[in-house]
Formats: C-alpha cells, sequence, structure tokens
C-alpha cells in the first residue's frame, strides 16, 4: 500500500513541476456482491458473503515514455466463480514502462501482446473473465522498414499474484510483400512466430523441458475478397489431466484456421473454417485444461457467434481442443467452420420501409474423427465424421418503423451435446435441442428518454425443459435508467423465476450499475471464453470511474 | 477503510489536475495502415471515437442509429466517426463483413488486444467519445435510444 501512495504522490509532484506533452490518467473499477441464502435456488451463502473484486489503474506519459500500474484487490474474498489464487489476495499486480523511439517500441516489465490470429500466443487481460495472464519480462519490437517489422518476448507468465517458474520466449515477423510484388489494390502479408516455454523436469527425463510452437500465416485483401490463413505445430509433450501427468507418452499438437471473406456496400459474407489438435499450450504443463482458462499461452475460443439476450445464453459453445485419452473418454479435438452474412435492404423493402438489416449465422463443430490404439497412440483424419459437439443456426432481423420505433427478431436453432453444455464425457450422453426466439422493441420518447422491451421463449423437451424471458428497461435520460428482468424455466421441474432488478448511471467519467436477483448457473463468456459461475442470489454493484 | 478513502481523494484530486487526452497508441485500419490515435483530432478536427464489438449489441444499435443521420449532420458540421472495434481473434474477421454488410461509412479501426481500451479505462462497451485537438470533451458509455441526438448536439457546439 505504501508503495502505492508512494507512486501516486511521486506523480502528482511530477505533474506539478512539469511542462507539456505529458499526461497523467487511470481508472478506479470495482465489482463486489453481497450474497444471501436462497433456499428456491438451493444456495446457501457462503460465510463470506460480501465480495468484491477491485482495480486501480494508473498511468503516466511523458514525450514518448509511458509508464503505468495496476493495484488489484480481492477483498475480502473475490467473486463467485473467479480463481481461487485471487481470493483475499491483493497487491501492485503489474506495472510497466514503455518507450517508443523512431523504430523501436520496447516494454519492460508487464506486458500484453498477440501473434497471428493468438492461437500461437495472446496474452490479455479480462476483468469479468478473471483473466490476466501478462508476461512480465522485455517485449522489444523493431520496425526495420515499413514493410518488415520483429517481436521478441522473452519473461514469465503471471499466475494470480505470483509468477510462473517457466520461462517464455518468443518471435514475431510479419513482412508486408506489396512493394516487392508491385501491388496497388491488393495487400499482401506474410507473417512467421515461435513461441517456446521451458520448465524444469527435475530429474524426469522422459518429459521435455523445452516445448515450442511455430506457426505461419498469409493475409490477402483484394478489393472485396479477403483470406487469413495461419497454421501451427507444437512439439510434443506429455498431457496432464486435472494437474496430473497420466504416462510418459508424448503426443504433438497443431492447429489451421482460414477464413474467407467477401464484402461490398450493403453485403458481408465470412466463413471461418479450424481444425484443432491435441492444441493447448500452457506456461505450466500441470495447468492444461484448468477451468478457470488460466495459465494460457495460446488463444483458443469458440467460433461462435456471441449472444447477449437472457435465453439464447443458456447453451453455449466452448472450444474442445484438447487431447482426452482416459477410460471414460477419447478425443483428439475439435473440427468445423462457422459462416455469417449480413445484408442491409434498400429502402421500401418486403421487410420495411426504412432500410431493414439481416444478419444470419451458421456454425457446426464436431470431435476430428480418430481411432484410439491399445498402446494410447491414435489414428486420426483430417476431418472425418467425429462426434458432432455443436450446431447453431441463427437469423436476425433489424426494422426501423418510424422515427421514434424500431425492433429486432432473433432466432436461433441450437444442437449442443450434453457433455459440452453440462459436463462429464463429451459425445456420449445425448444432445440438448433448442429453438429461441427472440422480439426486442425499443420506443424513443423526447429528451432522451426510451423504453425497451424484450420478450423471449426457449423451446426444448431436453435438460430444463421450456422458458420464458421477459426484460423492461426504461432510460429515465441518456444517463439514467432502470430494468426488471425475469427468466422463467417454466418447464422445469421447479418453475424457478430467475429475476433481475437494477440500474445504472453513466456520465462523463462515472458509471455505477446496481442490481438485484438471482443468477442463472452457467458459463459467462467473453469473447468466446466462458467462466462457470454457479447459482446464487445477491445484490451487486459495479463502480467505474476514470481519470 | 482509511485506505480507500485515501486512494478515492487522491482520485479526485488527481481528476481535477488531470488532462483528459487521447494516449500514444497506433491502431491498425482494416487495410493494415498504422494510425496513431492522437492524430485523428489535430487542427481543431472533431473525431467521435466510438468503441464497439461484433457481439456487442447496444455497441451496433448506437453505430445503426448513427448511421441513418451520418451524411446529413457530416453536411452539418465537419466531422468523423471512428469506430474502434475491440474484437478479438474470435470475431475480428468479422469486422469486415459487418460493416459492409450494414453499409456503416465510418473509418473502422481495430483494437484487437485491447490496448486503447485498457488505456482508456472501459470496463464496459459501447464507450463513446468526442475528440478534438486530442483532448477529449465528452464522454458517454453505454446506449440508450437517442443518445446519439446528445452526441451530435455536444458535436454542434464544437463547430
Amino acid at each position: 500500500m505504501k508503495k502505492i501512495l508512494f507512486f501516486i504522490s511521486l506523480i502528482i509532484s511530477l505533474t506539478t513541476v512539469s511542462q507539456n506533452n505529458e499526461n497523467i490518467f487511470g481508472s478506479f473499477e470495482s465489482n463486489s456482491q453481497l450474497l444471501q441464502d436462497d433456499s428456491t435456488l438451493n444456495f446457501t451463502s457462503p460465510d463470506d458473503n460480501f465480495r468484491a473484486n477491485s482495480y486501480f489503474q494508473l498511468n503516466y506519459n511523458i514525450g514518448n515514455v509511458s509508464t503505468g500500474i495496476q493495484y488489484e484487490s480481492y477483498l475480502p474474498s473475490a467473486m463467485l466463480g473467479y480463481y481461487p489464487q485471487y481470493n483475499g489476495g491483493n497487491g501492485i499486480a503489474s506495472y510497466f514502462m514503455n518507450i517508443k523511439q523512431n523504430k523501436t517500441d520496447i516494454t519492460l516489465g508487464y506486458f500484453y501482446g498477440q501473434f497471428g490470429n493468438g492461437l500461437i500466443f495472446r496474452s490479455w487481460e479480462n476483468r469479468q473473465l478473471g483473466i490476466n495472464n501478462a508476461i512480465k519480462g522485455v517485449k522489444f519490437k523493431y520496425k526495420f522498414s515499413e514493410s518488415f517489422n520483429l517481436t521478441t518476448i522473452y519473461g514469465q507468465q503471471r499466475n494470480g499474484f505470483e509468477l510462473n517458474e517457466s520461462t517464455i520466449q518468443g518471435v514475431d515477423s510479419n513482412l508486408n510483400l506489396n512493394k516487392f510484388l508491385n501491388f496497388e489494390k491488393t495487400d499482401l502479408t506474410i507473417g512467421a512466430s515461435y513461441v517456446g516455454r521451458y520448465q524444469n523436469n527435475s530429474t524426469n527425463d522422459l518429459i521435455p523441458a523445452n516445448v515450442k510452437s511455430i506457426g505461419a500465416r498469409v493475409n490477402l485483401y483484394s478489393g472485396r475478397f479477403s483470406l487469413n490463413l495461419e497454421g501451427i505445430i507444437k512439439d510434443s509433450d506429455v498431457i496432464a489431466n486435472e494437474g496430473i501427468i497420466l504416462s510418459d507418452k508424448l503426443y504433438d499438437g497443431t492447429a489451421l484456421q482460414l477464413d474467407l471473406g467477401y464484402s461490398k456496400k450493403g453485403l458481408g459474407l465470412n466463413t471461418t473454417f479450424r481444425r484443432l489438435e491435441n492444441f493447448n499450450f500452457y506456461s505450466d504443463r500441470l495447468a492444461e485444461g484448468n477451468i478457470y482458462n488460466q495459465q494460457t499461452i495460446s488463444y483458443t475460443p469458440a467460433l461462435t457467434k456471441q449472444q447477449d439476450y437472457l435465453l439464447t445464453n443458456i447453451y453455449v459453445y466452448s472450444a474442445q481442443p484438447r487431447l482426452v485419452i482416459n477410460a471414460l473418454e477419447n478425443r483428439s479435438g475439435e473440427v468445423g467452420s462457422q459462416t455469417d452474412f449480413y445484408y442491409t435492404f434498400k429502402k421500401d423493402s418486403f421487410f420495411g420501409k426504412y432500410k431493414s438489416k439481416i444478419a444470419v449465422n451458421f456454425s457446426y463443430w464436431a470431435a476430428i474423427e480418430s481411432n484410439f490404439n491399445q498402446d494410447q497412440s491414435y489414428d486420426v483424419e483430417f476431418i472425418g465424421d467425429g462426434n458432432r459437439y455443436y450446431r447453431d443456426f441463427n437469423f436476425e432481423l433489424k426494422n426501423r418503423w418510424n422515427n421514434k420505433f424500431n425492433t429486432t427478431i432473433t432466432m436461433l436453432d441450437v444442437i449442443i451435446d450434453k457433455g459440452v453444455a453440462l459436463g462429464g464425457p463429451l459425445g456420449v450422453q445425448g444432445d440438448i435441442k433448442a429453438k429461441v426466439g427472440v422480439i426486442e422493441g425499443t420506443y424513443r420518447y423526447e429528451n432522451g428518454k426510451s423504453s425497451r422491451a424484450v420478450i423471449q421463449h426457449l423451446w426444448t423437451k431436453d435438460d430444463k425443459k421450456n422458458w420464458a424471458g421477459l426484460v423492461y428497461e426504461y432510460n429515465f435520460s441518456t444517463s439514467l435508467n432502470v430494468f426488471i428482468a425475469d427468466g422463467w424455466n417454466y418447464g422445469g421441474t421447479d418453475k424457478i423465476h430467475y429475476y433481475n432488478i437494477g440500474g445504472s448511471y453513466s456520465k462523463d467519467n462515472i458509471r455505477l450499475s446496481l442490481n438485484y436477483g438471482r443468477q442463472r448457473g452457467g458459463l459467462i463468456c467473453v469473447g468466446g471464453v466462458c467462466r462457470y459461475v454457479p447459482e446464487n442470489t445477491g445484490l451487486n454493484l459495479n463502480l467505474n470511474v476514470v481519470f | 477503510m482509511k485506505k480507500l478513502i485515501t486512494i478515492i481523494s487522491l482520485i479526485f484530486s488527481i481528476t481535477a489536475n488531470s488532462q483528459s487526452t487521447l494516449p500514444n497508441i497506433s491502431l491498425n485500419s482494416l487495410d493494415g495502415k498504422e494510425i496513431n490515435v492522437q492524430e485523428i483530432s489535430s487542427n481543431d478536427k472533431i473525431a467521435v471515437i466510438s468503441l464497439w464489438a461484433t457481439w456487442c449489441v447496444p455497441c451496433i444499435k448506437e453505430l445503426d442509429a448513427i448511421s441513418e443521420y451520418y451524411e446529413e449532420w457530416k453536411d452539418e458540421v465537419d466531422f468523423e466517426l471512428f469506430a474502434i472495434s475491440t474484437d478479438d481473434s474470435r470475431t475480428i474477421k468479422r469486422v469486415n463483413a459487418m460493416v459492409n454488410g450494414k453499409g456503416w461509412e465510418y473509418t473502422i479501426l481495430l483494437d484487437s488486444n485491447n490496448k486503447l481500451q485498457r488505456a482508456l479505462g472501459a470496463s464496459t462497451i459501447p464507450l463513446t467519445l468526442i475528440v478534438k485537438n486530442n483532448k477529449i470533451v465528452y464522454r458517454h458509455s453505454g446506449y440508450s435510444a437517442g443518445v446519439e441526438f446528445e452526441l451530435f448536439d455536444k458535436i454542434k457546439e464544437l463547430k
């Protein structure tokens, strides 16, 4: 604590004596909850029923030097469902100094970064998910020319408030070929990356101390067309399951992703194919497959459309890149694709007077077809006909009826493997088939006042059966709103209402939101990465101040 | 508790003194050109920054709402909207398709590892800023119907 106060006063004193070309900024965020017993949900509040995650970040820039420090506190306890390592902890979690000069860009301390699609390397922060896998060390970027740059990283990855013992090294390069090929309307870039992990194997020579992955990619943009291709191969390594290495047998891994796009004004089409075979890379070999998404080096999010409504969020897919060989299940990874289509109708179309907009998305993800042998090896197809994990077809239509009123209609047709949705072995428990319909209407009054209502329904004969949902939100002004929401599982045995009531205030540098109600147990997903939250009831307060 | 009060009072004292400017961060445009955010509002140009993502429903509502009037408003006041996508690799390939499919005329920049979002302390999106000569003169987070008109009123005040 003393350190922070010292740092802050230092900055303030610097600011007062300083000239121009410098600035100081930062933010304070606190997300807290007060839990209570709820016999309907069978939820017993833990003894430490007040929980808060808080972050205080301060940056100081002068000229081409920027510095920053982040203090985090999970006191008295971290919020429900967060990585237990954070629980009860507080302290300076990260700090950095960055210098940009001409062609060099160097960061000392904790840094974030990404190579290519992130398949080979991504270190990032997401507070809602409780992910911060920054690396402490040195990041050095050098721009040889407008066409060629190189980035190197070296350091240890953060794990809670500590560092993992392994060291991570990496190199990434990008070469733009337009100049060499005299392209004018086409943009062609190629890239290559390397990421390695050194982790002591104590005395077991059968476990590799050095594991590396290498990758290459091509990005092509030409008029209306785009093509991105990236492939990674990863060295052989042992596989761990819940922190235990089951055998000395080594398995290598691969990742391949292809994106194709076509778009012009009023129309966009994009399709992605991805195949992940035993493709997981962690800064600790024992962290493989941990449910908190901690200590990851590779980034392999689910490639499906992320939904935002109460009931469209119940059956969500998470990527299944792991190789698992055990008595319960055998699988080697996932393969599949998704396609997006966007279209804006002309005025006065069949769908309405104003320009109606549609978005259509289709995705299909399955196991890579594999045969597992007695000696724990396996034979694998490139795609084959493996167990289906997820299939989603969804459709969204947006209409404006007049100056005041607009609507959005969303339809979803989902099939998800029970193991993916609810846990347990994959591909053997059967499917959940669900359809969801959502109608949302927004009406605008004068002076920033508006009303928003959403009605929704989920149909399924599986799992917890049917749901109905309702949200109503009233905006007193553009700064202040209140809402009530209810997701009613009327088809389920307990017919539970997951009600919520709350509001938010946002003005200039402050955002405050408060809500009381029941949280449905399940996955909270941001950008295809999910965190499991148990069912609970209570009061939630989020405060964010920037300066 | 004392510590907390000290921190909070410090925050407010800093707030009073601080300059709200954009940090020195360069982002790529869709066609791979590097643009420094400190340069987008130089020489009295008015820039609107909207942090969004393809998966963020209120963000898209806001950008859809503004796009209905964008041409008209630009005729009245000279300004430019930079729609800065915070999409990560899961969804970034969808950005181009969505922007074109929706017929948005904005300048699109990519903040794919959330450098700018972090520096702006934006815990939630959408976040909308009006910037002139690199000074942040208006900040709003969240979207409710009609915010776009408040935004345009602020832009007109800066003319």
